[in-house]
C-alpha cells in the first residue's frame, strides 16, 4: 500500500487517522451529536477563517518567512469594509474592492521592508501586528462598527443549495479528471510514464473521496458560501504552488536560497510577490471575518489568528526551516484544531481547558512529525 | 626492526539498508605509521573510519578489531577517544563566536566543584596547541582565524582532548579546503606526531600529496581492501590502476581543434572586483580575458589571487563592487545579478554543490530550475515536459540516478556536479563558468567530468575553468591565464602547459 499511495499521501493520511480518532472520540462522548451533517457544516464554517489565513501562512513559511501580522491586518481590512459601508453608505462591491486593495497594499508594504531593506520578516510582521492593530483602534476609536448591509452579511451566513453544491462538486471533479487524463496522456506521449490508468487513478482517488464527502455534507442544508470560498482559495493556492514556475521557485528559495539565487531566480522579487499574495489573503480573510461577525471590532477581530494559522500549517506538515509544506495539509491541520474546539464545546469543556489542549496537540503533532522524519531518513 | 601493529581489523562487514558498505575488510595499522586510504566514492572509506572512531557502535558490524592486542569495543565517539582513536571530519565545525579554548573543550569542559574551570580550560588548550605546534592565542575568537588554522586547531583539540596524546588520528580529506602551502603545514605536523609514536589514517583525493606524506597506501574498492603498497613513486601507477579497478582507458589528453579566434563568446576588459567592505586593495585589479566558442580557458592562481572572485563577478554573483566592460558574443552587457547572466546564456557550476543545488528537490526540479519558462505552458508548469527534459539530460550526461524523481541530496558528488551542468545546458547556456568543479570528487569520476568539458567545448560552448589544482587544468585546458595578486601574471598555451610551470608562474618564482 505504501508503494501504491506514495510517501506524501501516507504522511497526509497519518494526520487523517489522527482526525478520525478524535472524531470517533467526540462522537462517543457527545452521544452522536458530533458527526451529524449539521455539526460538521458548522465545524467547516468555524474553521474557515483560520483556513484562509493558514493557506497564506504555508506560502510564506515555505520560503522561510513568517507572518505575525495577519490577525491585525485582517482587523484593519475589516475596519475599511465597515467604515465604507456603514459610515459612508458605499456599495458593498466597492467596499470589498477597497478592502482587497488595502490588503494588497499592506502586503506590499511589508514585502518592501523584507526584500528591499533586508529586515527579517519576523520583525517586520511583528511590528505590523502592533501598528495595524493600533491604526484600527485609532480609526474606529475602539468602538464596534455595525451592522453591515445584508448583502455583505449574506456572504458569511448564506448557503448554496444542496443540488447546486453537489453539481458544483461534480463539475469540479470532472474538470480535474479531464486535466489529469490530459496530463497523463502527455506524459505518456513524452515517454515519462508507461500507463495512463494507474497514474490518474492514484492522484484522482483522494479528490473523488473529498468530493463524495462534500456532497454528503451538502445534501442536507447545502454548503456555506464561506466554505466554498475556502475550497476555492485552497485549490487556487495549490495550483500556484505545485503547477507554476512561481511555486517551484518558492520551494527552491526555502530549500536553499543561495542555490535559488545562483540559478538565476530573482529571490527578492519572488518573495515580494509572495507578500503581495499574503496581502490579497488579508483582504479576502478580512472581508470574510467581518461578514461573519457582522461588523468591525478593531480590538478583538482576528486576535491570535497568526498563531492559529501558523499552528495549522505546522501540524499540516509545513517545515519551519522552509522548502516543505502543502496547502491541503494546512487545511487538515486547521480542521484538526477546529475539531478539538468544536468537540470540547459540545462536551461543555471550559475555554481555558480548550486552549491548553490545543497547545498540547500542536506540540505532539510536531514531535510526531520529527520522529517520523528521523525514521524516514535512516 | 618491524614496528608492532597498533590496530588490526579483521573481516569487517557493515551493512546499511540496501547497501553492503564493508565486505570482509582487513586492515592493519602499525605504531607511528601514516596510512593513506584511497578509493572511489562509495568504496567504504568513510564507513571504516567511522567504525574506528566509534560513530558506528560495536555490535552494529561484524568482524573483530583489536587495539594493542586488546579487543576494541567502542560504542560511542567518547569511548573510542578514551581508547586512543579520534576522527577529525572533513568539514571544520566550529562555533565562530566562542574562543579557541572554548571550542577546543566543547562538550568536555573542565569543572571544579561543579563550576566551569576557565583556567584549566585555557591551560589545556595551550598544551594541546603547543603539542601540535599551532601558534594561536587560545583566547582569540575562533572566527578570527582562517579556515586552515581553524582546522589545525580542531585537530589539536581532538589529539589532546583526553589530556594525553591519542594513539591513532583519523583525518577525512584534511586537505580538501586547503591550499598547497597550508597542506604542507599540516603534513609537517603529522610527521612530527609520527616521531612521537602517533599513527595516522587519512583520506585524500590528491595523489601527489598522498605519495609525499604517507608510509603506506591502502586502496579500497567495493568495501574491501584491494591492496596495499608502500608509498613510493614507482608504485603510483599500480595504485591508480587498483583504484579504478582496471577500468581506466589510456590517459586522454585533450586534442581540441584550434578555436577560431574571431569567434569570441565572452570578452572582459579591465575587470576590477572589490571586497564588499570596499576600502582595501581590489581582489581583481584590471583583468582582461576572452574565451572563444569551443575553447576551454583555464584560470589559475594561489589562494587570494582573485580567480574565484573574477568568475563570480562575471556571473553577477559577487556581493561587492565590480567594474569593467563585459561583452557577450560581441554585445556589451551589464551583469548585476545572476539573473542577468543567465538571461545572457552564462551558467555557473560552483565548487560548493550544497550551495547550488536544492537537496530536498528532485533531480528533475533541479535541472529545470534555470529554465522554468521553457517547461511552462500557458502559465502552468508542464510536469510531463519537465520530467522529459530532465530525462534527456540525465541520459546525455550519463548521470547515474534511479529516476529523475530521485532527490538530489541522495546523489554522489560527481553526479550532483553533472546535475548542475545539466541545469545550464537545459537553460541554453553557451558560456559555462566552472569554479573548482571537481573538488572532493574521486579520481575516476574526475576523468569522466574532464571528458565532459571537452565534449561541451567540441559542441561549441565556451568554458572558463577556475581550478586550484594545476593537474586538472593541464588535463583539459587549451590555454591557461595565471593570476597573481589580482592581476594577470602570464599566459601558457596548450603546448607548454605543465604543472610546474603553472605553479612557478602563480608563485612568481
Amino acid at each position: 500500500m505504501r508503494r501504491w499511495l506514495g510517501k506524501d499521501v501516507l504522511r497526509d493520511s497519518t494526520l487523517l487517522f489522527a482526525i478520525a480518532a478524535i472524531w470517533i472520540f467526540f462522537q462517543v462522548t457527545t452521544d452522536g451529536t458530533f458527526l451529524t451533517q449539521r455539526n460538521l457544516v458548522l465545524l467547516a464554517l468555524q474553521t474557515s477563517i483560520v483556513s484562509l489565513a493558514a493557506i497564506s501562512a504555508v506560502m510564506l513559511i515555505v520560503t522561510r518567512n513568517f507572518d505575525l501580522s495577519v490577525g491585525s491586518a485582517v482587523a484593519l481590512v475589516g475596519v475599511v469594509v465597515a467604515v465604507l459601508t456603514v459610515k459612508h453608505d458605499a456599495p458593498p462591491a466597492l467596499a470589498v474592492a477597497a478592502a482587497l486593495a488595502a490588503g494588497v497594499a499592506m502586503g506590499a508594504w511589508q514585502g518592501l521592508w523584507v526584500t528591499k531593506m533586508g529586515v527579517s520578516s519576523f520583525i517586520v510582521t511583528l511590528a505590523g501586528m502592533l501598528y495595524f492593530r493600533g491604526i484600527s483602534m485609532v480609526a474606529t476609536d475602539g468602538s464596534t462598527i455595525a451592522p453591515l448591509p445584508d448583502s455583505l452579511a449574506d456572504l458569511a451566513t448564506g448557503f448554496m443549495a444542496p443540488g447546486r453544491a453537489i453539481a458544483l462538486a461534480a463539475a469540479a471533479l470532472a474538470v480535474l479528471a479531464a486535466f489529469q487524463v490530459a496530463g497523463a496522456r502527455r506524459a505518456r506521449a513524452l515517454g515519462v510514464v508507461e500507463r495512463v490508468g494507474p497514474a490518474v487513478a492514484r492522484s484522482f482517488l483522494p479528490f473523488a473521496i473529498g468530493a463524495a464527502a462534500f456532497s454528503w455534507l451538502a445534501s442536507r442544508q447545502g454548503i456555506p458560501y464561506l466554505v466554498l470560498l475556502v475550497a476555492g482559495a485552497a485549490i487556487a493556492a495549490e495550483i500556484v504552488m505545485r503547477r507554476t514556475p512561481f511555486g517551484v521557485q518558492l520551494y527552491a528559495i526555502g530549500g536553499n536560497p543561495e542555490a535559488a539565487r545562483l540559478s538565476g531566480i530573482r529571490v527578492g522579487r519572488v518573495v515580494f510577490i509572495d507578500f503581495l499574495i499574503a496581502g490579497l489573503a488579508y483582504g479576502v480573510t478580512g472581508v470574510a471575518l467581518t461578514a461573519r461577525v457582522g461588523g468591525a471590532v478593531a480590538g478583538s477581530a482576528g486576535l491570535f489568528l497568526e498563531l492559529d494559522a501558523i499552528s495549522a500549517a505546522i501540524i499540516g506538515g509545513t517545515s519551519l526551516t522552509g522548502g516543505r509544506g502543502r496547502v491541503f495539509g494546512a487545511l487538515v491541520g486547521a480542521l484538526l484544531m477546529g475539531s478539538l474546539n468544536n468537540g470540547m464545546s459540545l462536551m461543555n469543556v471550559p475555554t481555558f481547558y480548550q486552549e491548553t489542549a490545543r497547545g498540547a496537540v500542536l506540540l505532539l503533532a510536531v514531535a510526531a512529525d520529527q520522529l517520523r522524519r528521523r525514521r524516514g531518513a535512516r | 626492526m618491524t614496528p608492532s601493529p597498533l590496530l588490526t581489523a579483521t573481516g569487517i562487514v557493515k551493512r546499511f539498508p540496501g547497501v553492503l558498505a564493508l565486505d570482509r575488510l582487513d586492515l592493519t595499522i602499525h605504531e607511528g605509521e601514516i596510512v593513506a586510504l584511497l578509493g572511489q566514492n562509495g568504496a567504504g572509506k568513510s564507513t571504516i573510519m567511522q567504525i574506528l572512531a566509534g560513530v558506528h557502535a560495536h555490535g552494529s558490524y561484524e568482524g573483530t578489531i583489536t587495539m594493542r592486542g586488546r579487543p576494541f569495543t567502542a560504542a560511542t565517539v567518547g569511548q573510542a577517544r578514551a581508547q586512543g582513536i579520534a576522527l577529525v571530519a572533513q568539514e571544520v565545525n566550529v562555533v565562530g563566536e566562542l574562543s579557541v579554548a572554548e571550542n577546543m573543550s566543547l562538550g568536555a569542559e573542565p569543572t571544579r566543584l561543579g563550576f566551569l574551570d576557565g583556567a584549566a580550560r585555557l591551560a589545556r588548550a595551550r598544551a594541546a596547541l603547543a603539542a601540535f605546534d599551532v601558534d594561536v592565542d587560545p583566547r582569540a575568537p575562533m572566527a578570527s582565524l582562517d579556515l586552515a588554522t581553524q582546522q589545525l586547531v580542531s585537530i589539536a583539540a581532538a589529539l589532546y582532548k583526553e589530556g594525553r596524546l591519542l594513539d591513532l588520528l583519523i583525518l577525512d580529506e584534511p586537505t580538501a579546503a586547503l591550499t598547497d602551502k597550508e597542506a604542507q603545514r599540516l603534513f609537517e605536523r603529522v610527521r612530527a606526531l609520527k616521531e612521537r609514536g602517533v599513527s595516522c589514517i587519512f583520506v585524500s583525493h590528491r595523489l601527489a600529496e598522498v605519495f609525499t606524506i604517507a608510509d603506506r597506501v591502502v586502496v579500497m574498492r567495493d568495501g574491501r581492501a584491494a591492496g596495499a603498497w608502500p608509498a613510493r613513486p614507482d608504485t603510483r601507477d599500480e595504485v591508480v590502476r587498483a583504484m579504478l579497478g582496471g577500468a581506466l582507458g589510456d590517459e586522454q589528453r585533450g586534442t581540441s581543434a584550434a578555436p577560431a579566434p574571431d569567434d569570441v563568446a565572452l570578452e572582459v576588459r579591465g575587470l576590477v572586483v572589490r571586497d564588499a567592505g570596499g576600502a582595501r586593495r581590489p581582489l581583481v585589479d584590471g583583468l582582461d580575458l576572452g574565451v572563444a566558442k569551443g575553447e576551454i580557458l583555464g584560470l589559475f592562481g594561489l589562494l587570494g589571487a582573485g580567480c574565484n572572485e573574477a568568475a563570480l563577478a562575471l556571473f553577477g554573483a559577487w556581493e561587492g563592487p565590480v567594474a569593467g566592460r563585459v561583452r557577450v558574443e560581441g554585445e556589451e552587457v551589464r551583469l548585476r545579478r545572476p539573473a542577468d547572466a543567465v538571461a545572457r546564456g552564462i551558467g555557473l557550476v560552483a565548487q560548493d554543490r550544497r550551495q547550488s543545488l536544492v537537496h530536498e528537490h528532485t533531480v528533475a526540479e533541479n535541472i529545470v530550475m534555470a529554465s522554468l519558462r521553457d517547461v511552462t505552458r500557458r502559465g502552468f508548469l508542464d510536469v510531463a515536459a519537465m520530467r522529459r527534459r530532465a530525462a534527456d539530460y540525465v541520459s546525455r550526461l550519463a548521470i547515474k540516478v534511479p529516476s529523475v524523481d530521485a532527490l538530489v541530496g541522495t546523489l554522489s558528488g560527481g553526479n550532483q556536479q553533472k546535475v548542475q551542468v545539466a541545469r545550464w545546458l537545459a537553460s541554453g547556456a553557451r558560456i559555462l563558468l566552472l569554479v573548482d568543479p571537481t573538488r572532493g570528487i574521486d579520481v575516476g569520476t574526475r576523468h569522466e567530468i574532464n571528458a565532459l568539458w571537452r565534449q561541451l567545448a567540441a559542441d561549441g560552448h565556451a568554458l572558463l575553468l577556475v581550478s586550484s589544482e594545476a593537474e586538472e587544468l593541464v588535463d583539459v585546458c587549451d590555454r591557461v591565464l595565471v593570476l597573481r595578486n589580482g592581476a594577470l601574471a602570464g599566459e601558457i598555451g596548450r603546448a607548454d602547459l605543465d604543472e610546474e610551470r603553472l605553479l612557478r608562474m602563480a608563485a612568481g618564482v
